[in-house]
């Protein structure tokens, strides 16, 4: 192990556009610190070796503030996933995002560590993104020709990529209102506790009279990135729901995903095992719209 | 190119010049002599370099000390106050919480910071608040004892 980190220059922005511009300057050679949970101890091994590093913590137009906006909220880059957890308005109308956080045992990752900056690890295992999925998010990020807001479901392209460009920065993740009677569910498989997810799952379910009149389903860790699992929504999507439709979806859902055998599963392991996730988080989702 | 931070560190002021590319953690342990902060994984997974960062528990390994720059840290140094433990400290030896020793200043801050949250845990909040915190001897019965016995204290 290394205990030292090769030198770097480094720089700390005091504006969006300080920031952007040094980006524009370094492209890939420069990598965004926000908090340094994900980006340090790879530094320490050697998988990367940023020859710049740009402290996004002063940039002035940056926050941490998870607070209403509009009908919905908007959660800043800065704000570390521990906040979003505990946040009461996070709790009360997006439930999933909450759960997919306490989910994470390591008060200290969790403390330090921010959401934003876990969506630009584009790890196929975050517990966020498969929550940020089916709450519909959409990612307001800044760059040298001005604002554009992205989808959260046309963010990845693969493991460790992304759609941003090099001197791109999330400015904030904004979430829509949800609809009435909606409730949300997550869940994952682990090795032990604070390993990452084998497979994890989110959903969120508007009902109306046992009808489901909208659903989203997004699973991770079964595919390069996450997986939306369209067509086992549209199993449910305007249809009285009863247990026997709940498991169709299931079964659909582990159809639509493409997983791989690693150190911590099986991929035959990986697509049963999301049919069982699926059809307990939905559930759980039904459980929480109704109530 | 080596930078001028400032950090109050155990309730004292610091000064420190650091290259960029050292973090937190070598600053406290090698420059400073602070070396009740251990390091381990150096991955952010086992938790035994965690310090006080206003008052959170945060990773020394995986921080730069430039970006700690403006902070107020704690580190176990800093939990005895005018020469006398802390309750944790106390209630972790009388306990037996104390095992090979390794885990225990970053389990004890993470027992402070869940303390300074919640006045009144329950063992399963004690057993969430030190859920980053590996204890290689695996006795967390009485770590958990010891954290609640410090509630009480």
């Amino acid at each position: 192990m290394f205990r030292t980190l090769k030198p770097f220059e480094y720089l700390e922005p005091k504006s969006l556009e300080e920031a952007t511009g040094a980006l524009s300057k370094y492209g890939t050679e420069a990598k965004v610190y926000a908090a340094g949970v994900d980006l340090v101890p790879r530094m320490r091994r050697r998988v990367i070796q940023p020859k710049c590093i740009i402290n996004i913590q002063n940039v002035e137009e940056l926050d941490d503030v998870i607070a209403g906006n509009g009908d919905g909220v908007r959660i800043g880059t800065l704000a570390s996933k521990r906040s979003i957890e505990i946040s009461d308005i996070i709790k009360e109308k997006y439930f999933v995002l909450h759960e997919a956080i306490a989910n994470i045992v390591s008060i200290q990752v969790k403390t330090q560590g921010t959401a934003v900056g876990n969506l630009c690890v584009a790890t196929p295992a975050s517990d966020v993104a498969p929550a940020l999925y089916v709450l519909d998010a959409k990612l307001n990020v800044f760059g040298p020709s001005g604002q554009r807001l992205i989808p959260i479901d046309e963010f990845y392209l693969g493991v460790g990529k992304t759609v941003l460009e090099p001197n791109e920065i999330i400015t904030e993740i904004l979430l829509p209102a949800p609809a009435p009677n909606t409730g949300g569910a997550f869940k994952k498989l682990v090795r032990s506790a604070e390993d990452i997810a084998k497979v994890n799952a989110a959903a969120s379910i508007t009902m109306e009279k046992g009808v489901c009149k909208d659903v989203r389903i997004a699973l991770g860790s079964v595919a390069p990135t996450v997986v939306r699992a369209k067509k086992a929504e549209e199993v449910l999507r305007g249809k009285k729901i009863d247990q026997k439709l709940i498991e169709k979806a299931a079964k659909v859902a582990a159809d639509e995903v493409t997983p791989i055998s690693d150190l911590r599963s099986t991929a035959d392991y990986r697509k049963e095992t999301s049919a069982v996730l699926v059809k307990r988080i939905l559930a759980k989702a039904i459980e929480r719209a109704n109530g | 190119m080596k930078k001028v931070i400032n950090l109050t560190i155990n309730g004292s002021p610091y000064e420190v010049e650091v290259e960029p590319n050292l973090t937190l953690n070598a600053l406290l342990r090698d420059r400073l002599g602070l070396t009740g902060t251990k390091i381990s994984c150096a991955e952010g997974e086992c938790g035994v370099c965690t310090v006080l960062i206003d008052g959170k528990p945060m990773l020394s390994c995986s921080m730069l000390a430039v970006a700690a720059n403006g902070t107020d840290i704690i580190t176990i140094e800093g939990l005895a106050e005018n020469g006398e433990l802390h309750k944790i400290q106390k209630k972790f030896i009388e306990l037996g919480a104390i095992q090979c020793g390794y885990c225990s200043p970053g389990m004890m801050l993470a027992v402070k910071a869940l303390l300074d949250e919640n006045p009144n845990p329950t063992r399963d909040d004690v057993k969430k608040a030190i859920g980053g915190n590996l204890c290689r001897c695996t006795g967390y019965v009485k770590i958990v004892d010891a954290a609640l016995a410090a509630a009480k204290a």
